[in-house]
């Protein structure tokens, strides 16, 4: 009973985290897993179209230094991030549904971005990452941790589209 | 609606419509013939407007279309234009002579400062992406509102928003970068050296300064700095002003650099 109690509290913990854009990771021998999610008050067209539109990025989010390609299904992409400034990761986007879905990855992992229209005219905005494969453990302490990046996309992400939401007619 | 009413609004607003195809287009040619088949298109097609909208709105949506037809196979100018352009001038003897021909013989050959700023705006806005620029211009030179550009765009208004933010803030960001009338250390100073060419005997700081966005640079408020630029082109009718025909034969000259500029490539 008190295992149960304990399971939930966490799950409660974790929910309400992913509602108010604070990151949470989970780490296993070969995967790592960081989520955020975070409610915005805009269309989901305005979001969208920030989160396709590459070379716009690093004026509008702070963790991301450049963004090259096409963000397209099937396209390839070279991210620049301030998690590395010296490296780029080259992705290629590998699911693409309209103003609902996108996965962009590489070998080593996968990014989902997922949108979910609420009742309310709001938006929920979810971005989840797992990183892993068998020779994660031998790389794994040399990947910094994504937290705080993931909670700084959040909220750029929600501060830009709420601004393009409310222009004024 | 009929073809009476057709007439005498389109006569209200065509002189505001062919200053907009011309903006689009950078081509006086270009934008005679959209405004023409603009007209024909209404006349053809007045059965089928429904009123849902202003006349005007309607028919700025078909001039939208023809110049987005014409526009969308052509590539987007990169935002140094103005330097590409300067630089084929400046190996170019006959466009100078002619411009001081204009300069010297034309009642539209003055050259103000104000005027090459709304010229630059017009040069550097193609940079933006086609429908970003087609919304800002639609939006903060022709004074339509977000709902009546959507139905212009065919977009939702959503979208209509974020083109316009998106294209504001690039442009923001490329003159507070490049322009030297509003960053002491932007790399373009061709407004205030055209003025040292056409007008030697004026004092080119001295005239900048008139201008309020040159007074307020100082303050730093991009935004401010950006919407007394666009007001600087919402009061400049470039077919009108008594600096129309050297504008426009400058305009012509970007537009034909640009056009080798791409064909090179």
């Amino acid at each position: 009973m008190r295992v149960l109690f304990i399971i939930v509290s966490l799950m409660t913990t974790i929910s309400i985290h992913a509602q108010n854009g604070k990151a949470s990771t989970v780490k296993n021998t070969f995967n790592r897993s960081t989520e955020v999610s975070i409610d915005i008050n805009a269309d989901a067209s305005i979001i969208w179209a920030l989160l396709t539109n590459a070379s716009d990025f690093p004026r509008w989010n702070s963790t991301i230094t450049s963004l090259e390609g096409d963000i397209a299904l099937g396209e390839k992409i070279l991210l620049k991030s301030t998690l590395d400034e010296k490296r780029t990761f080259k992705l290629k986007v590998k699911e693409f549904e309209v103003n609902k879905r996108m996965v962009w990855g590489d070998g080593k992992g996968n990014r989902t971005y997922t949108l979910t229209e609420k009742a309310d005219g709001t938006v929920t905005f979810y971005m989840h990452e797992k990183i892993g494969g068998l020779m994660f453990p031998m790389y794994a302490k040399y990947i910094p941790p994504f937290d705080e990046a993931f909670e700084q996309f959040a909220a750029d992400l929600k501060k830009e589209a709420e601004l393009i939401a409310n222009t004024k007619n | 609606m009929n073809q009476e009413i057709l007439n005498r609004e389109f006569e209200t607003f065509q002189a505001q419509l062919k200053s907009f195809v011309l903006r689009m287009t950078c081509s006086v040619q270009d934008s005679e013939d959209i405004v023409q088949e603009t007209y024909i298109k209404a006349q053809a097609k007045l059965d089928t407007f429904e009123e849902r909208s202003t006349l005007k709105t309607w028919v700025f949506s078909i001039a939208s279309n023809l110049a987005k037809d014409l526009l969308r196979s052509k590539q987007r100018w990169p935002e140094n234009v103005t330097d590409i352009c300067k630089e084929a001038a400046m190996s170019n003897q006959a466009f100078f002579q002619e411009a001081m021909t204009i300069r010297h013989t034309s009642p539209q050959g003055k050259f103000e400062i104000k005027e090459h700023i709304a010229f630059c705006l017009n040069c550097v806005s193609r940079s933006l992406p086609l429908e970003q620029q087609l919304t800002l211009f639609l939006k903060e030179i022709y004074s339509f509102k977000i709902q009546e550009i959507a139905e212009i765009m065919d977009q939702s208004d959503a979208m209509i928003k974020y083109h316009l933010h998106t294209g504001r803030s690039k442009m923001m960001e490329v003159f507070d970068r490049r322009c030297s009338l509003i960053n002491k250390e932007g790399v373009c100073h061709q407004c205030t050296e055209l003025n040292g060419i056409f007008n030697p005997d004026q004092d080119a700081q001295e005239e900048a300064v008139k201008i309020k966005m040159v007074k307020d640079a100082e303050k730093g408020d991009k935004e401010h700095l950006f919407d007394l630029r666009l007001t600087v082109m919402k009061e400049i009718d470039p077919f009108l002003s008594d600096a129309a025909e050297l504008q426009l034969h400058h305009l012509e000259h970007n537009r034909g650099v640009m056009e080798k500029y791409f064909e090179k490539k």
